[in-house]
């Protein structure tokens, strides 16, 4: 046995990494939420510097509960991850379905769509917010304006041109607005997303099970009932992880937020915890403290899924 | 029969029509991004130059000028590459301990790596910046490497031991026949077998390192800021640099764009932890 020591011995190196990586902010954050520590404060000048005899039990945590904005970021949060998740969900279904059988091209149309995928989070949002979503440089704004032009146009014309001045002027939107900054996270996300889950979903049809499909168009099954009891609950395992890995994800989703609206009304809970860690330290270890709590609900499923298959 | 014939019609036409659509659809950002790099900044904003413009290159001779753009570039190729490396460096003794001297807790070792990858990064941000900065090693390359090499460890750790796992553990264990030993195992038997696997999970870590964006955008302000801080700090350009900021935008995406087309079955192996297959 003791020639096997050595072996085991290798994998300490990175245990103890990942151990003091994960183990000491993490204790410290769970610290700081227990106490007042606030990093501008004349008036409580002992409040400043973390230590024991700053012990607020969980007043912090009633805090951030109490607080106005921590409702509104776990909601937006909320709003966020489940939009992304439905709509790459299904997009990431159908695209699978499409391109799974074999046409012209088709190894084009997979690199094409897969490309988002690997923009980076920073240059996506800078791109979907300027160059796409602008309401005037943008191409929103470009398109809106052209459309309002046309019916100008159409408005002259002699016997049609009453019908078409009873249409709207269209006015684009804002998506750095506080009631619409989130939709403009969750198009870019979506956008960047829906590539992961048609990959998986496609890797996953590739091991669906043909013959049972032949039998099924011999029994005379059509296209939706072949779709509905034979692709979509092959899928229904795939679905589970996609939605789960991307909650992980999506709910510790900074930089989208931070660039289309620096978390004007559009706070999520990572960029809560980044407002408060300018000054209210305790209170920005408490909603860490939630948002680790958040994410472990999620993970634990995620884990137990993964854990199943890992030693096959 | 009717709608056996029906469904082949569609796949005749309707199935590459629809799918070159929705992929040139996905593809459009980008292609809208590297062709307006290729304008001026004020033609960029011109309904009338939409498709038809002088296609100019000074946007991308001006990256330097305008953005300092090698500075960021390089600090992004010198973090992602060391990072890589030194995940490899601790990752594959790690993967090899686990796949051929596995013990019972083995699992939950593996499972207790990726727990670590759930954690959201946010939750630690301040101790984070406070240890960071008392250790003075804040907006330094080091402390970079260091947190892209832990970020993407289990990951490497985790890939890698499905890779080792598919060599027969014979081949390994002749060698000790032989007399070699581990190290020697490591190095001249299991690196060269496993050389397809080791390569595709250093090119997807390096992927991930280059598109970090919390961990290097908080942790830096100059020194070793790499490009997602670059455009992170150009967030809001107004429209009025759209032109030189597609053109910063291109240099930093392409190449890893260019390499993730070459390994998007290992991306599913990589983010999904096996559990898809």
């Amino acid at each position: 046995m003791s020639d096997r020591r050595l072996p085991r011995l290798l994998q300490t190196p990175a245990v103890l990494l990942l151990l003091v990586w994960m183990l000491v902010p993490l204790s410290m954050t769970l610290f700081f939420s227990f106490i007042r520590y606030v990093l501008n404060n004349t008036i409580r000048p002992e409040w400043t510097t973390p230590s024991l005899s700053n012990w607020r039990g969980f007043g912090n945590y009633e805090f951030v509960l109490n607080s106005k904005d921590f409702v509104l970021a776990i909601q937006n949060s909320l709003l966020i991850v489940c939009s992304i998740l439905f709509l790459t969900v299904i997009f990431g279904v159908l695209i699978a379905v499409l391109i799974n059988k074999s046409f012209p091209g088709q190894g084009i149309v997979r690199v094409l769509l897969i490309s988002p995928f690997f923009v980076m989070p920073a240059v996506n949002a800078v791109l979907w917010i300027n160059m796409i979503l602008d309401p005037v440089l943008g191409l929103q704004g470009i398109a809106v304006a052209g459309i309002n032009g046309i019916v100008d146009n159409l408005q002259t014309m002699p016997v049609l041109g009453g019908f078409f001045s009873l249409w709207p002027d269209f006015a684009p939107i804002s998506f750095r607005a506080t009631q619409t900054s989130a939709y403009a996270v969750i198009m870019m996300v979506t956008w960047q997303w829906t590539p992961f889950a048609v990959l998986i979903f496609m890797t996953s049809l590739q091991s669906e099970d043909q013959q049972q499909k032949e039998a099924a168009i011999l029994d005379g099954a059509g296209l939706w009932s072949q779709f509905r009891f034979l692709t979509l609950p092959h899928l229904g395992r795939p679905i589970a992880i996609v939605v789960m890995i991307q909650a992980i994800f999506h709910l510790s989703l900074y930089a989208e937020i931070e660039i289309v609206s620096r978390g004007n009304g559009n706070k999520n809970l990572p960029y809560l915890i980044g407002e408060f860690a300018n000054n209210n330290i305790g209170a920005a270890s408490a909603t860490g403290i939630f948002a680790v709590i958040l994410a472990n609900i999620v993970a634990i499923f995620l884990l137990r899924m993964i854990g199943k298959t890992l030693m096959e | 029969m009717a709608i056996v014939a029906q469904s082949s019609r569609f796949g005749t036409y309707g199935r590459p029509v629809l799918a070159w659509a929705i992929g040139l659809l996905f593809f459009f950002p980008i292609f809208w991004m590297v062709l307006t790099s290729f304008k001026t900044d004020a033609d960029a904003v011109k309904p009338e130059f939409l498709f038809t413009f002088t296609p100019t290159l000074e946007n991308y001779l001006n990256m330097t000028a305008n953005y300092d753009y090698w500075r960021f570039a390089t600090n992004s190729v010198i973090t992602s590459v060391f990072a890589t490396l030194f995940s490899l460096v601790v990752g594959i003794p790690a993967a090899y301990a686990m796949a051929f001297n596995p013990s019972r807790a083995t699992k939950d070792v593996l499972m207790w790596m990726l727990s670590t990858k759930m954690l959201p990064a946010a939750a630690v941000l301040y101790p984070m910046t406070f240890l960071t900065k008392s250790l003075g090693l804040f907006d330094t390359h080091f402390l970079v490497v260091l947190v892209l090499c832990l970020i993407n460890l289990p990951i490497v750790v985790w890939m890698l031991f499905t890779y080792f796992k598919e060599i027969p553990k014979d081949i390994i264990e002749a060698g000790k026949m032989d007399g070699v030993n581990t190290w020697g195992e490591i190095r001249e038997i299991l690196i060269p077998l496993a050389w397809g696997g080791i390569a595709s999970t250093a090119l997807l870590a390096f992927i991930f390192c280059w598109n970090e964006a919390y961990w290097t955008v908080r942790l830096t302000t100059t020194d070793a800021a790499t490009l997602s801080k670059l455009i992170e700090g150009n967030r809001a350009p107004e429209g009025l640099f759209f032109g030189r900021l597609s053109a910063v935008s291109t240099a930093a995406v392409g190449p890893i764009v260019v390499l993730g087309w070459f390994c998007q079955k290992q991306l599913v192996k990589g983010l999904t932890f096996g559990a898809v297959k």
